[in-house]
């Protein structure tokens, strides 16, 4: 069997929704209604993609002849989402066997075959904060993918990205200990969850202070010339980025004591929260929070699974928002993630967020805390061409996403997929039947 | 494995984190009023731009757009709001289960394979704090339901109000429940081939049914003849008996296109009433459903298609597929702390294809006449109980603000823990609406 | 055990014969053969002379005098080839014991669980002659044996199959140290990621070690003297003296994963396994480390075509994967081909057999058994080809090679002669075997992790019942069918309260079973061998 079979077997095989090959990420579309998240809304208006980048948002837009067009009149087109909080396309979730496993890298075990991410694009995600799980006190560090189906792992990584490292408190890593046979690890209680994260940090301290030591006696005139580096530790190097400020903490805190503790610990050692993860409680000290200069990535309605969760509003991410903290909204999950805009929607119920607030939530707040908010999060000449489109209004519960665009390049598009799947989209635009119940 | 020891104290300490507060919603309210000026949407019968709905004693006694309204009853005025009917969840664990983490508060799962007896109104909760917030998004009757082992046990329908299992028991029990695995596929071309014969799960059940219908059989005539003695009690073979009897409708969760039609066939078999329940790879057999006349309850809108050849869509456009076809369908929560959530599991199923109209039938009128209750409850028309939604949109939608929740004619609270979480934890000049 | 003293596993000499002083073997002159030197043109009447272990002659029949002392073989009808090498076989292997429970395993050789670099497979070698003759018949004559277990799993032995005696057949101990990217259970790393990590800090230490230790040589007054590291010690010639480092590659994050370690750290690297390495093809273009190419055709549990049912995956180990060879010689990548993964050398037959038929030229086949894995493990002076003064390792086949029917007559490893006997029966095929009651264990592999498991089976005819125990309870097994060898059952499991059916499918091979559960999210791959005693 010659090559050219092989490949168009493997093209076949790689996710019906590649029936269309993918270009070089020039794309032009057309007629919709924009939502920019930054620069207010536009009706009927195009959207023009070059190499992969935001040219032009507006009516009419002046495009090159021949560049591939896509009409969403009707149509909604926002940004494309951001997930900050998800352990899709990875081989592998938790290190759990070390309270300290700061050294992994989740961007060494990235699985860009995860069918969970064409499950996110079909939900209009087109960009995932995938993470070590919260099996222990510190976890490991995290990547930022786009979600380029089909394209090999290298080409999904995010480097404008801010590094992360993960932590997690409360009743996963105290718990996780005691899976299995034997005696139980510790830590047990929250008290040794947070001793644990101290002693880490202080022998990653006394590590930056030997090589600090070391690096000064080479330098010095009066150095003799054999002398014997200290051993690298790559945990504790990963620790010591952290102190030095070249990484962030991203923090899985549930209850608001033990939140509130962390900020302690963060000014004790002098490192940076990007964010607290989850954190179900964060209505109740968004004063704290906001002093702190922290904001949170959370559910808007999941919760009640766990003790530590059972105050977890649904009003949480909205009063969050109105207290002026940074909210993103996440999934932490492989079926959650393609109706992260739905979450966005209750955002509307449960707060009264403001219909631009709510986006925000799944657009420009995760953008700016995983610091890719200069190439992403919002409709803007001069970012990254990533674009999500719905049939109607993304926080209507009768929004569907349709097309996802990555740089200029689609990713899912309904309507191939369903005429590969041997349907006809076009009797089915939701125009014709809508029934309605008003 | 060590067990951590839970102490009474902790567990008092937990039932009073999760304790909603129990609205007094009973009683008190006045017994005869009018709601005036509300779209009407009775859901079996056209909408009514702007009218009047009479309620005398719980039950809806007048609609109309002209309806004579007596003198001095109490008038609720609701110009620009909405009117539907108090949705029905066809499928969900309210009031038994309150940290779904914690066992110590989960009670619709019994160990053992065949437990026909339990009935799930015995282990409610009233004052579950996922029943108010139900209730609050227009949700007024669920029906709760048993889960595990093979035969789960019988589900019972409640209202979403009451501080008794007594006073919120509308009906039990509903059905018998059947459990058939999650992990239906079979890759073998051996077990294609035979796929005429019925699994294991079939055979089990059809003997329970055989050998209850004999027990039933002995009963009958031992209590009419005094010379013969009756059969030793039997428990399992003692609750099968409605079900045997035609009285007690058999639901069948499904997932696998093979157990579906294998479902199908055994009901026509054993000549049983049945509904559906999941039909995870349901839209494999449209026909099959379709012909056999039997009703289809959805599982939640969260779950997953079973396999990738499914399709990412499998579950989303199912219902649609079922509905034209012409089968009777509704949607469940399949949840407790997800249970307000019911509304967008039809509205999701309406984006995927379902008329939207439909998707309102699916959670109102359809969900009442499969649970046998749609001559009481299910839409607005007279001789119903007063089960009556006013919301300020469209009830499917996210940003519809439910403004008032009457159950049997009585106005319900709405404030929920998340009110209440709230006002602990925030000052009341910043409180949100 | 042998021993063998530390400072003695350095190259062996090739001046030092393999065989034991004492062993007469005649001169042979192969006459009327077809000779495929692999390393010129194939001479249709050809001779080869062999003496003392080498070959003396080799060229056209009417250029090559028969040596009066010689046997002549009459190879009218038959086809010489360069005996065939496998480089990653576990062929010889005594089962080895099981790891000591404890993280700190095995003493001093071992950093932690996984890591024993220090293991050698010459020491766990138990040659069989059952196993030498199966070799033989697939046209072996030189197997490097690879130690199996662990991350740092240890250092190979390159094997010429001569005889019964392990130290004779010795070509180099060590060959090379191999590397896997498993995980362990329970300990650290347990988790992918923890392995890239772990194996990072060994080859850092393994730098600061040797960097430690010469500055305390230089200045031995000035800081107290470095610990004794085993472990390190047993890294050193790899990490620092650069010799061969072989990472076995279950898929291609894998080959991008032990490219990105071989640049860190500037590690003399090797690809072994890598059935995917078709999808890294510009990767390998760039970088061109030598692979060894496994012929096993199925996707790995993280492949795409792994989870989009099993009609894709039939495609894909029918189609895709076969054509990996082929697309790798089309892209001007050279390649070794050996049977990793796979049953036993007769399996091996069959794959290459489809491996051609995917569009391998079998010429090319010839040459990544033979001239091309000689030069990866740097023997091409020596063997791989038909040519005056190598190694007279040379088969004769009835028939050419890899094509259906043809089988192995006679082989001669180092210039000892063996002739080759009909295979005996295939496990399954004579009634009342195989004998599948009994213990089996092994691990359920998931792209989430492994679970060991203990298969107990009781097996009446052809049908099969029992219960599979684990760390997550004990389940039934129901529905059990043996036909032939092929294995079918369905297993009870019940999984955190929620009951599940999960059908099995698989082969039996002797004392090892190979099979998949299929889940609606894909399949795990299952391997169990048959536990001794009870």
């Amino acid at each position: 069997m010659k090559k050219h079979t092989v490949s168009a077997a493997a093209l076949l095989i790689l996710g019906t929704a590649l029936s269309v090959k993918a270009q070089s990420g020039d794309l032009l579309i057309k007629n919709g209604t924009v939502l920019t998240v930054t620069r207010g809304v536009m009706e009927r208006a195009d959207v023009l993609i070059r190499n992969g980048v935001i040219r032009a948002i507006g009516p009419e837009v002046p495009a090159p002849p021949g560049i591939r067009t896509v009409d969403v009149s009707g149509k909604y087109v926002i940004p494309g989402i951001i997930d900050s909080h998800t352990h899709i396309a990875l081989a592998g979730t938790n290190e759990g066997t070390e309270v300290n496993a700061a050294e992994v890298d989740m961007a060494d075990v990235i699985n860009a075959e995860d069918p969970s991410i064409f499950t996110a694009l079909s939900g209009g995600v087109t960009m995932v904060h995938t993470m070590h799980g919260s099996a222990n006190p510190i976890g490991g560090q995290n990547v930022v993918l786009k979600l380029k189906w089909g394209k090999p792992s290298e080409q999904m990584l995010v480097p404008e990205a801010f590094r992360t490292l993960k932590f997690a408190l409360g009743e996963n890593p105290k718990q996780s200990g005691r899976a299995g046979a034997g005696p139980p690890r510790y830590p047990q209680s929250r008290m040794g969850v947070n001793a644990v994260i101290r002693r880490e940090l202080m022998r990653a301290r006394a590590y930056m202070e030997e090589w600090d030591r070391y690096l000064a006696k080479k330098r010095s005139p009066k150095s003799p010339p054999d002398s014997a580096p200290p051993r690298r530790d790559l945990r504790l190097e990963a620790l010591a980025d952290l102190l030095r400020g070249k990484m962030l903490a991203r923090v899985h805190a549930y209850r608001a004591d033990e939140t509130l503790e962390f900020i302690g610990l963060s000014r004790e050692f002098g490192f940076k929260i990007a964010c607290f993860e989850h954190i179900p409680e964060a209505f109740k000290i968004t004063k704290e929070l906001k002093a702190a200069g922290v904001g949170t990535s959370v559910f808007l309605d999941m919760w009640a699974y766990k003790i530590e969760a059972a105050e977890g509003i649904a009003h949480s991410a909205a009063v969050s928002v109105k207290d002026g903290l940074l909210v993103s909204l996440n999934s932490d999950s492989g079926e959650r993630i393609r109706r992260l805009f739905n979450d966005a929607g209750k955002a509307l119920k449960y707060g009264g967020l403001t219909e631009n607030e709510a986006l925000k939530l799944i657009t420009i707040n995760p953008a700016v805390q995983l610091g890719v908010d200069r190439i992403v999060g919002s409709l803007e000449p001069g970012k990254h061409g990533d674009v999500a489109v719905f049939n109607e209004h993304p926080l209507s519960a009768y929004a569907r996403c349709d097309l996802t665009v990555i740089e200029g390049e689609i990713y899912f598009d309904r309507e191939s997929y369903l005429r590969d799947r041997g349907e006809e989209a076009a009797g089915k635009r939701p125009g014709d039947d809508k029934g309605g119940a008003r | 494995m060590k067990r951590l020891p839970l102490g009474p104290a902790i567990l008092v300490l937990c039932l009073a984190l999760v304790s909603g507060n129990v609205p007094d919603a009973g009683t008190d309210g006045p017994r005869i009023l009018a709601i005036r000026g509300a779209r009407i949407v009775p859901v079996t019968s056209e909408d009514i731009p702007s009218g009047v709905i009479l309620v005398k004693d719980g039950i809806i006694v007048d609609i109309g757009a002209e309806v004579a309204i007596p003198e001095g009853v109490a008038v609720v005025e609701a110009p620009g709001l909405t009117a539907y009917p108090g949705m029905i969840d066809g499928f969900c664990q309210l009031g038994l289960s309150e940290i779904s983490g914690l066992p110590q508060t989960v009670d619709f799962r019994e160990t053992g394979r065949v437990n026909p007896q339990l009935r799930t109104w015995e282990a409610l909760r009233p004052e579950s704090m996922h029943i108010p917030i139900a209730r609050a998004n227009g949700i007024t009757a669920a029906l709760i339901v048993p889960s595990g082992g093979l035969i789960s046990g019988q589900s019972g329908l409640i209202r979403l109000t009451g501080r008794t299992p007594g006073e919120m028991l509308i009906k039990g029990p509903v059905a018998m429940h059947v459990e058939l695995p999650s992990m239906g596929r079979s890759p073998f071309r051996r077990r294609e081939a035979a796929a005429a014969e019925p699994t294991r799960h079939f055979k089990e059940l059809g003997d329970l049914l055989v050998r209850a219908r004999s027990y039933d059989r002995r009963k009958r005539i031992a209590s009419l003849n005094p010379l013969l003695a009756p059969p030793g009690f039997d428990e399992t073979l003692e609750f099968l008996g409605p079900v045997i009897r035609g009285e007690l409708p058999l639901w069948f969760s499904a997932h696998s296109d093979k157990d579906i039609k294998d479902v199908i066939r055994f009901v026509k078999k054993e000549n049983l009433k049945a509904v559906l329940y999941a039909v995870t790879q349901g839209w494999k057999c449209v026909a099959d459903i379709a012909a056999s006349g039997l009703p289809v309850v959805f599982s939640s809108m969260t779950n997953m298609p079973a396999a990738w050849e499914d399709g990412y869509d499998a579950l989303y456009r199912t219902p649609a597929l079922l509905q034209t076809a012409g089968v009777k369908i509704a949607f469940s929560s399949q949840s407790a702390s997800a249970a307000k959530d019911l509304p967008w599991m039809a509205a999701k199923a309406a984006a995927f294809g379902l008329d939207r109209r439909e998707a309102l039938k699916a959670v109102t009128i359809n969900p009442a006449q499969i649970l046998g209750v749609a001559d009481r409850m299910g839409s607005l028309e007279k001789g119903k109980a007063a089960n009556i939604v006013l919301a300020d949109g469209d009830i499917l939608e996210f940003r519809t603000k439910i403004r008032k929740v009457f159950i049997d004619g009585q106005d319900q609270d709405l404030r929920t823990v998340y009110e209440e979480l709230l006002e602990k934890h925030r000052p009341k000049s910043e409180r949100t609406p | 055990m042998k021993k063998i003293v530390p400072f003695l596993c350095a190259l062996f000499l090739f001046g030092l014969s393999g065989l034991r002083a004492g062993d007469f073997e005649p001169v042979y002159a192969l006459v009327n053969c077809r000779v495929v030197t692999v390393s010129g043109p194939v001479l249709e009447n050809g001779t080869i002379i062999i003496r003392d272990g080498l070959i003396a002659e080799v060229g056209p029949a009417d250029k090559v005098a028969i040596p009066e002392d010689a046997d002549v073989i009459d190879a009218e009808g038959l086809t010489a080839y360069p005996g065939l090498i496998d480089s990653h076989s576990r062929v010889f292997l005594e089962t080895p014991r099981e790891e000591a429970d404890s993280p700190d395993a095995s003493g001093p050789e071992t950093a932690r669980r996984g890591f024993h670099p220090g293991a050698q497979a010459f020491k766990d070698l138990k040659v069989k002659a059952s196993d030498r003759d199966n070799l033989h018949r697939a046209g072996f004559t030189t197997v490097l044996v690879v130690p199996g277990r662990g991350i740092f799993s240890g250092q190979s032995v390159l094997l010429n199959v001569n005889g019964e005696s392990e130290e004779a057949m010795v070509l180099r101990n060590p060959a090379a140290l191999h590397v896997n990217f498993v995980t362990e259970r329970g300990v650290y790393p347990s988790s992918l990621m923890g392995t890239m990590a772990a194996l990072r800090q060994a080859f850092l230490d393994v730098d600061h070690y040797v960097a430690f230790r010469a500055a305390w040589t230089a200045s031995p007054r000035r800081f107290r003297r470095p610990p004794y590291s085993m472990f390190l010690e047993a890294l050193e010639p790899y990490v620092v003296g650069k010799k061969p480092v072989v990472f076995t590659c279950e898929n291609q994050e894998d080959i991008k994963r032990a490219m990105r370690l071989a640049d860190e750290f500037q590690l003399n690297v090797f690809l072994s396994g890598a059935n995917e390495a078709w999808r890294v093809v510009d990767l390998l273009k760039t970088t061109r480390p030598p692979l060894f190419v496994a012929l096993s055709f199925k996707p790995p549990a993280t492949s795409l075509y792994a989870v989009q049912g099993d009609e894709f995956k039939k495609k894909a180990e029918r189609e895709i994967y076969p054509a990996n060879a082929a697309l790798l010689h089309e892209a001007g990548i050279p390649f070794a081909l050996t049977s990793y993964g796979l049953s036993g050398p007769a399996e091996f037959v069959k794959n290459v057999k489809t491996a051609i038929q995917s569009g391998l030229p079998r010429e090319e086949a010839i040459k990544s058994l033979t001239l091309v894995p000689a030069r990866f493990l740097g023997l091409e002076n020596v063997l791989g080809s038909l040519e005056k003064g190598k190694i007279a390792n040379v088969i004769l086949t009835e028939g050419e090679i890899f094509e259906d029917g043809t089988e192995v007559r006679t082989v001669f490893a180092d210039g000892r002669r063996f002739e080759v006997e009909k295979a005996p029966p295939a496990a399954g095929g004579t009634p009342g075997a195989p004998a599948l009651t009994g213990a089996w264990e092994g691990k359920i592999q998931s792209a989430m992790g492994d679970l060991e498991i203990r298969l107990e089976l009781v097996q009446e005819g052809g049908s099969v019942s029992g219960s599979v125990k684990s760390e997550m309870g004990t389940w039934i097994i129901i529905e059990g069918t043996l036909s032939g060898n092929l294995l079918a059952f369905t297993l009870q499991a019940v999984i955190m309260g929620q009951s599940m059916d999960l059908p099995f499918e698989g082969r039996v091979a002797g004392d090892s079973i190979e099979g998949s559960f299929s889940t609606s999210r894909g399949t795990m791959d299952v391997r169990l061998t048959k536990s001794p005693g009870c």
